[in-house]
């Protein structure tokens, strides 16, 4: 069963990560934390860059331990295919993010 | 003992009740998948038959074929019965027909469990069927947006065919990916690990645990929507703080995962028939596993895809216009690996290959037309035309009719035992191919020149005539030539030629075995040691048929063993249960609750209710035994334990993923509350909750107590001393859970007043209800303590008991907090 | 007749800047995906060559899998996401001063349309606009969902209870364009349209003025 959640650990919080930013999304546009300034960026756009920054970084350090001795596992399969599923979820935590730098956000 | 008294011995055991009658009571998986396909099947013509008919209908222009209102029934019927009752159950059946033969093995983990999700199929899908038959079918479309469909605007019993019926039949989808999940990954032959499982099997997975968190969201929603028909909790009622917008988002949530649940069993088929057509070997396994795998996670994230005209803010809709682009990469790495495997070997144009090269041409455009309308600009032009009609059949019917064909044509032999012998399929495959892109490739056209979808009639001026003509009569070549497969497969089964073992030189272990299967699939269960075991050693057949292989020895049980997950070593050994009736049984009493609440036959539901529990008690029940088995010796030196005598029987493992769909479930229950709470207009509601901090003290200490008593009650047991009295405590500390939860039903605000009431009674009804499920499962385990059936041996329901009374630990406290905290806050 | 592009629903027919710069999009990635559906047939073509059987595993993984699979995709679908997310930014809503802004409201089967610039005045499944100004629609529903679609001039927006949405549309000349709703709403869905008139300069003052009927 370790090895079946090693598989899909990293895409799994890519999936957390990219519910919570769109809720957080919602939030932030539904209850019109809008206009607040912070020095040049507004707040909403601070909160939304920050949770992507932190989804990356927890991507990262998930990958960091797919490779590691540490947690290794016995299978050579398994750990193909979980470094392969792991990259794939950081890729896909920077390109699905990648709209909370980039776009406008409650029009 | 010689091979064909081995087989006599083992088919007597194995043996479904002869005749016609034997279907009833049948739990073998190599009936029930048939009898799937056969259904799925039926439900596929019917389907077809309505497309003929909304094809009829938009032949010409000012049709006067059926008025709106019968039309409307049509497309929501072909649109229902093709996804639900024809693609899910069809994938269903494949797996249990085929997943035992490939793993290795002789059954799947649970036969009585495959047999009452089939009825749960049949009966709920002849419920919309008599629907259909009385011109009251559902009639707003297959997502069943409301307001259109709330009591307002439909008030017949239409809508209450379609949330009902297709509840009862997800069921069944439920039961069989519990069922396909622990099958693969407990019940298989010794020595396969997970390195070297067959491919379908790795796709069967993904899809079943896709299953397992993709439908719960549609049976949320399904409903919060009745009980909002029925009793009027306005979950989607703007005035009263509910919003129609949760409905797109628990539908969508469900119904985009839902196509990728329909594609990957058919990739699964096409990595499976695509080598062996090509003689070589699959490229990129590994590749192919990890992209599977990608794909299910990614399309969890895809949902809003479907909402991209409803209002949310641009960069909410660039989140899932990116990930939807995203989805294409790991569908381009299994083209890509096919395409590669095909230069690798020496493509042969057999039939299988003809459908497979149907699917290319045909999911290839419907993938490119799917990232264009994941564009988001473009999508608020293409949106609910004809584009988007066209585009889902590329996708459908290329990513899943085609490839199903070319597994039908690929395993008939299989089915039947018998070989091809009029060769209509090649004209039917060019019949159906041609058919299908006069049918839906100008279609694109006239979705970009306006034609919406749905609509029943145009007008001359629209100038769609030309195209809607041709596509009319590309649907109707499309007929024949499905027609033409259904009449080859039942002259297949009257003629009489035999097939050899194995026509296609496969190297799987499905073609290691007579054909027709027997009802025991090997008489003898293999050691694998590389993913084509039937190639490394052609005389396996033979050597498995006598008895070489593990559990060679008949003894009048059904008997199989399991492996651990990643290794494939043996773990423990199995008996399973024989025929019975109770699976139909439970099915029907199952469709009494529902008929029930169609008809609104309330009085009867606590009757339906206490049936199903009645069943379900016995169901388990007459797995036990008094006396502890000894270790079993399954050939080759290895002794096993059975499996009531270890942690992790298949009963806990089923449970486990149970829970999983369980949490997706209740995941989003809360979550609907909290998007109702920020996004709902009509907020905050008139009346708050009365909190009690008495009551919520009580209800987290009553969780906490249970699970404490039951972890103490297991040790007691193991240790030899009596659990009864721990157990009696569980009981205690789960009545006082149940107790603090129906405070809850009680005492909320209106629920018809308001969502935030309505809500607040639904996640107290949900505590409560599974507080009773933990005291009638403690109940139990307290009766068979009491009357023998555990011993510290036998122990193997305390932990599966453990795992219900943690779970519902873990809810309980989160209802009673977020009720009470809600009440608070305000 | 079959592959004309005008109509007057067609959204290959544009007649305002939102219709036109989608319009384009499609030209765009219907050329591309046709270069690339032909790119797949060929290569599937070609593996039907007579030619020696190749084994080498690993390398053909690295060509088939991370080139064409992975880097090939990656590339053209991240050109074609950031295209689409511009031109969904340039067609938003957003503040001007020119805009003219106009409620409409939805219900089973009629749209009512109100006028910002002219209180009071509503009529009924005919919307005016002027020719040559952003017009924004703020759109809202009283029974169930619809959806507001001129396809010449813009993509559309749903009316859903209790929420309103504001969709940016023009039209560059003055004319009549057909409008629909387009999302399923019943019984009478099929014939649930509209027309949008789109003024000149004069036209517009006239109707500002009641002078219209
Ligand atoms: C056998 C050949 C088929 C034909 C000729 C056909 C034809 C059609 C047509 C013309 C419509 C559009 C009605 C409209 O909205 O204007 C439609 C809708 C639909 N079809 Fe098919 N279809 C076929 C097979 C399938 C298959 C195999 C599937 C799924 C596995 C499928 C799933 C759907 C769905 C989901 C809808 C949407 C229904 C709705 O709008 O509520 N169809 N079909
Ligand atoms: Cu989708
Ligand atoms: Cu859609």
């Amino acid at each position: 069963m370790t090895d079946i959640l090693r598989i899909v650990i990293a895409p799994l919080v890519w999936l957390a990560a990219f519910t919570t930013v769109y809720a957080l999304h919602g939030l932030v546009c539904g209850h019109a934390i809008g206009g607040m300034p912070f020095g040049t960026i507004s707040v909403p756009r601070l909160l939304l860059v920050s949770a992507y920054a932190l989804a990356i970084c927890a991507q990262i350090i998930l990958l960091i331990s797919l490779y590691a001795r540490r947690f290794a596992t016995q299978s050579e399969f398994v750990r193909f295919v979980s470094r392969a599923t792991g990259w794939t979820a950081l890729v896909a935590t920077v390109w699905t993010l990648l709209p909370t730098v980039t776009m406008s956000h409650c029009l | 003992m010689k091979a064909l008294e081995r087989h006599r011995e083992f088919s007597r055991i194995w043996a479904s009740a002869p005749g016609f009658k034997g279907l009833f009571s049948t739990v073998n998986h190599t009936d029930l998948g048939r009898m799937f396909l056969v259904t799925a099947f039926f439900f596929f013509i019917v389907g077809g038959i309505l497309a003929m008919l909304i094809r009829a209908q938009l032949a010409t222009p000012h049709s006067a074929f059926a008025e709106p209102d019968l039309y409307n029934q049509i497309f929501t019927m072909h649109g229902t019965i093709m996804m639900f009752l024809f693609a899910i159950p069809t994938f269903e059946g494949l797996a249990v027909y085929l997943l035992p033969k490939l793993l290795g093995t002789r059954d799947l983990a649970f036969p009585r469990l495959t047999a009452y999700g089939y009825w749960c199929y049949v009966f709920g899908g002849g419920m919309l069927l008599f629907s259909m038959l009385f011109g009251i079918a559902p009639d707003s479309g297959w997502f069943m947006y409301p307001p259109l469909t709330g009591a307002i605007s439909s008030p017949g019993i239409n809508t209450d065919f379609w949330l009902i019926g297709i509840t009862f039949v997800e069921i069944s989808a439920i039961a069989a990916a519990v069922e396909i999940t622990v099958s693969i990954l407990k019940f298989r032959a010794p020595g396969m690990s997970l390195a070297r499982m067959p491919i379908f099997a790795w796709y069967a997975l993904v899809t079943a645990l896709m299953i397992l968190t993709g439908f719960p969201p549609l049976i949320l929603g399904s409903i919060l929507l009745e009980v909002e028909r029925a009793f009027g909790l306005p979950f989607f009622q703007a005035e009263f703080g509910g919003d129609s917008l949760l409905w797109q988002h628990l539908f969508w949530l469900f119904g985009h995962p839902e196509v990728y649940i329909i594609f990957l069993p058919a990739a699964g088929v096409i990595s499976t028939v695509l080598p062996v057509m090509c003689r070589t070997t699959l490229l990129g396994y590994g590749w192919i596993v990890a992209a599977a795998v990608a794909l299910a996670f990614l399309s969890f994230g895809l949902w809003v895809h479907h909402m991209f005209t409803t209002g949310i803010p641009h960069m909410g809709l660039a989140f899932f216009s990116a990930a939807s682009t995203l989805v294409a990469v790991p569908t381009g790495v299994q083209i890509f690996a096919w395409i590669g495997t095909m230069w690798k070997g020496r493509p042969d144009l057999r039939l299988p290959m003809l459908h497979i090269l149907g699917f290319f041409v045909t999911f290839v455009i419907g993938g490119l037309t799917g990232v264009m309308v994941a564009v988001v600009p473009f999508d608020w032009q293409a949106h609910d035309t004809a584009f988007v009609t066209a585009h889902l059949h590329y996708v459908l019917f290329g990513g899943f009719v085609f490839p199903i064909l070319a597994g039908l044509y690929y395993w008939l032999p299989h089915f039947t035992g018998r070989q091809r012998f009029f060769y209509l399929g090649e004209a039917a495959f060019a019949l159906i191919f041609t058919g299908f892109h006069v049918t839906f490739l100008a279609m694109h056209w006239v979705g970009l020149l306006g034609q919406r979808r749905r609509i029943s009639t145009y007008m001359p001026e629209d100038g769609w005539t030309t195209i809607n003509l041709i596509s009319s009569i590309g649907g109707f070549i499309l007929a024949i030539g499905i027609a033409m497969v259904l009449i080859e497969v039942i002259l297949h089964m009257l003629t009489s030629r035999r097939s050899p073992r194995n026509p296609w030189s496969a190297g799987t272990l499905e073609w290691a075995m007579i054909i027709p299967p027997a009802p025991y699939n090997f008489a003898s269960l293999p050691h694998v040691t590389s993913r084509e075991p039937f190639t490394d050693d052609p005389e396996l057949a033979v050597r498995l048929a006598s008895g070489e292989g593990y559990l060679g020895r008949p003894n009048d049980l059904r008997e199989t063993l399991t492996v651990e997950i990643t290794s494939g070593k043996p773990d423990y050994h199995v008996i399973y249960p024989t025929n019975t009736h109770l699976p139909i049984i439970m099915a029907a009493v199952t469709g009494t609750f529902f008929l029930s609440l169609l008809l609104k036959a309330y009085w009867c539901i606590p009757i339906a209710v206490i049936g199903v529990a009645a069943l379900a008690w016995r169901w388990v029940w007459v797995l036990g035994r008094k006396q502890d088995l000894p270790v079993q010796d399954i050939g080759h030196g290895i002794e096993l334990p059975n499996a009531s005598t270890v942690e992790h029987s298949p009963g806990w493992w089923g449970s486990l993923f149970l829970l999983v769909a369980n949490a997706t479930f209740f995941g989003s229950l809360l979550f609907g509350f909290a998007f109702l709470w920020t996004v709902a207009p009509g907020w905050p509601p008139p009346a708050w909750f009365d909190a009690s901090a008495v009551e919520l003290a009580l209800g987290t200490t009553g969780a906490m107590v249970g699970a404490a008593a039951i972890r103490r009650a297991r040790r007691a047991n193991a240790l030899r001393q009596p659990p009864l009295a721990w157990l009696g405590l569980c009981f205690a500390g789960t009545l006082t859970v149940a107790i603090a939860a129906a405070a809850i039903t009680l005492r909320v605000p209106a629920p018809v007043e308001h969502a935030y009431a309505a809500t607040l009674l639904v996640l107290g009804s949900y505590a409560l209800f599974h507080a009773s499920l933990g005291m009638l499962m403690v109940a139990f385990l307290v009766s068979r303590t009491a009357l023998g059936f555990t011993s510290a041996a036998r122990k193997t329901e305390f932990p599966v008991v453990q795992l219900w009374i943690d779970y519902l630990g873990v809810i309980a406290i989160l209802v009673f907090l977020v009720v009470h905290l809600t009440g608070w806050l305000s | 007749m079959l592959v004309g592009c005008d109509g007057a629903l067609s959204i290959v027919d544009p007649a305002g800047p939102a219709a036109r710069s989608i319009a384009l999009l499609w030209w765009v990635m219907l050329v591309g995906g046709v270069l690339i559906f032909g790119l797949v047939m060929v290569l599937i073509a070609l593996s039907f060559r007579k030619r020696a059987a190749c084994e080498d595993d690993a390398g053909s993984a690295r060509l088939w899998i991370v080139k064409l699979g992975i880097a090939f995709p990656v590339t053209v679908l991240l050109a074609l996401l950031a295209y689409g997310l511009v031109i969904g930014e340039q067609l938003l809503p957003r503040e001007s001063g020119e805009t003219v802004i106009v409620r409409a409201e939805a219900r089973q089967w009629a749209w009512n349309f109100s006028y910002d610039d002219l209180p009071g005045r509503t009529t009924q499944d005919v919307l005016h606009i002027p020719a040559g100004r952003p017009v924004d629609i703020s759109i809202t529903s009283t029974d169930v969902i619809h959806s507001f679609w001129v396809p010449r001039l813009a993509g559309k927006l749903d009316a859903i209870p209790g929420h309103v949405n504001t969709l940016r549309i023009e039209a560059d000349r003055p004319g009549t364009y057909q409008g629909l709703s387009a999302e399923f709403s019943g019984s009478g869905y099929d014939r649930f349209t509209f027309q949008v008139i789109a003024h000149d300069e004069t036209g517009w003052q006239a109707f500002l003025t009641g002078e219209t009927e």
